[in-house]
């Protein structure tokens, strides 16, 4: 048996396979939606259709930070690598939806705000939360021994989740923000603020869904994939040096 | 077991997109707004709704009175909005009565007013934008009446009232001075609460909305001068031009494809990475078997 076996009798099981299909024909569909079906904002222009994805990927950004969350506490209470690599998953994907997040946000101030960046509560927060998550994975890669690897990066895990409360929940504590709120009432500063008529929610939801739920779980079973077969070749690398 | 899984989330996400498109068909917004190309009026209630896809035009038949909002192609808003006057009300247009500056929260707008004919009175505010002129006209027909509608930067921005404006426009467009009116107090309308004088056969009343007084006289047969005021006021400050920010949103795409991009793209990298690791260490077993 060649070395290589050991990775080609792990195909791609057929759930993923499945949930990979539609978190392509997902996106398409909510792009067309949100680009095409949903109706312009008359006072902001075609700007405001980033909204349909500066929103959902922030929630999906939760998602995957949610799940590092609980990779971290799982791994720290079962001493078990499947979470760790869990919880390293999580913050790929959730960096990536957070990047995408800032950068539509920024985008969108532009023409809205009339700049780039302010530094006000929600986005500092956001900047911060983006920053933690990066740090993650520079610390990570600095540690060599596993086990120590595992519980270090779990209790920051744990620990970097309280960003995500903080960015979520600091427009309803702060009350000095221009950022809008879409649901419920926006703070007395806000600016670019608009309605949630149907158009919007028609856009939205399905957005929303596929942004919490599918990507990132597809992303995230993919990475997890990668990490295995990652460590299964360090383990025979190992096993040809030892040899 | 799988399948019937796969059937569940492939069934989930179906109706979800079919839910969303249901709830926006059966609950439609009504914006009371024109939406003409290139720019948006509000819609005035109880006004004869003669909007075409160029132009919002309100007519109120009692009053004989017209409101306009087009855009005309120019670079000088004075002679647009003689050249626009001229075509749509078919007279010659002369100089106008009154003519001078002010500037709004939307950028420097011209304030003109034209007797056209013994009816007709035309005042219009007119503003360059891009290659265009955005022209906002009130245009009253009453050979019994005339009906002015000013714009005029407050002379003192600390008061709240527009007394030293209506005085102003009193001057310039009757020859009349405020003194010679009787002040009959404020009317509060929709569009904020607007102080009134009147004399026989002569109405002015005014408000002030940011720097600027808005300012209107009628002279003659007494109409409802309020409910032209305050229709005037709110197409002047509910219209806006929706901006063309496409290029923004182009760029947010390309960031979020970008993104994701480059994230799917490290997995296939890594995965590659993997694979020749593999090959060489598969290479390197055999030769050494």
């Amino acid at each position: 048996m060649t070395l290589a076996t050991e990775f080609e009798a792990r195909p791609m099981p057929r759930l993923l396979r499945i949930l990979t299909i539609l978190t392509v024909l997902g996106f398409a569909g909510t792009l067309v939606l949100g680009l095409v079906a949903a109706g312009t904002d008359i006072q902001q222009g075609a700007v405001q259709r980033l909204f349909y994805i500066h929103m959902p990927s922030f929630f999906g950004a939760f998602t995957a930070f949610g799940l590092t969350l609980l990779g971290g506490i799982m791994a720290l209470a079962h001493k078990n690598e499947k979470w760790d690599k869990i919880a390293l998953a999580g913050v790929e994907v959730g960096l990536a939806f957070a990047l995408i997040n800032l950068l539509t946000g920024s985008i969108w101030a532009r023409p809205i705000w009339n700049t780039w960046w302010t530094w006000d509560p929600r986005l500092t927060s956001a900047a911060v939360m983006c920053l933690t998550y990066a740090a993650y994975l520079m610390l990570r890669a600095g540690i060599e021994d596993a086990d120590r690897r595992r519980n270090f990066m779990s209790v920051y895990g744990i620990f970097a989740f309280v960003t995500v409360l903080i960015t979520l929940f600091i427009i309803r504590i702060v009350p000095e923000t221009i950022h809008p709120v879409i649901v419920g009432a926006s703070p007395q500063n806000a600016q670019g603020s608009f309605e949630a008529t149907s158009g919007v929610v028609m856009a939205l939801v399905p957005s929303l869904l596929l942004w919490l739920t599918v990507m990132p779980i597809t992303l995230m079973w993919h990475r997890y994939r990668l990490e295995e077969r990652l460590e299964s070749l360090n383990r025979v690398k190992l096993k040809a040096l030892s040899d | 077991m799988m399948i019937r899984l796969y059937r569940t989330l492939a069934v989930l996400i179906v109706a979800l997109l079919a839910l969303g498109i249901a709830s926006a068909e059966g609950d439609e917004e009504s914006v009371p707004y024109v939406q003409a190309s290139g720019f948006n009026a509000p819609v005035l209630e109880g006004w004869a709704d003669l909007s075409t896809d160029e132009i919002a035009q309100f007519h109120l038949a009692e009053a004989e009175a017209t409101i306009r909002t087009a855009l005309a192609a120019g670079a000088d808003p004075p002679a647009a909005a003689r050249s626009h006057l001229a075509d749509w009300l078919g007279s010659e247009i002369g100089e106008p009565a009154y003519s001078d500056k002010v500037n709004l929260a939307d950028g420097t707008w011209h304030s003109l007013v034209f007797d056209i004919d013994a009816a007709t009175t035309a005042s219009v505010m007119a503003r360059q934008d891009d290659a265009n002129v955005v022209l906002i006209s009130f245009v009253e027909t009453s050979p019994d009446a005339r009906t002015i509608m000013l714009t005029l930067a407050q002379a003192d921005d600390a008061l709240d009232n527009a007394t030293p404006e209506i005085g102003l426009a009193l001057d310039r467009m009757a020859g009349l001075e405020l003194d010679q009116l009787d002040e009959a107090g404020i009317v509060d309308l929709p569009s904020g609460e607007w102080q009134v004088y009147e004399r026989d056969g002569l109405s002015a009343m005014g408000m002030v909305f940011g720097n600027d007084s808005y300012v209107a006289l009628q002279d003659g047969a007494p109409a409802d001068l309020a409910r032209l005021a305050d229709a005037w006021n709110r197409t002047l400050l509910g219209f806006f031009i929706t901006p063309d920010n496409s290029l923004y949103l182009a760029l947010g795409l390309i960031a979020t494809f970008g993104i994701l991009g480059l994230l799917i793209l490290s997995y296939f990298w890594r995965s590659r990475s993997i694979q020749r690791d593999l090959a060489m260490l598969n290479a390197l077993a055999a030769e050494e078997d």
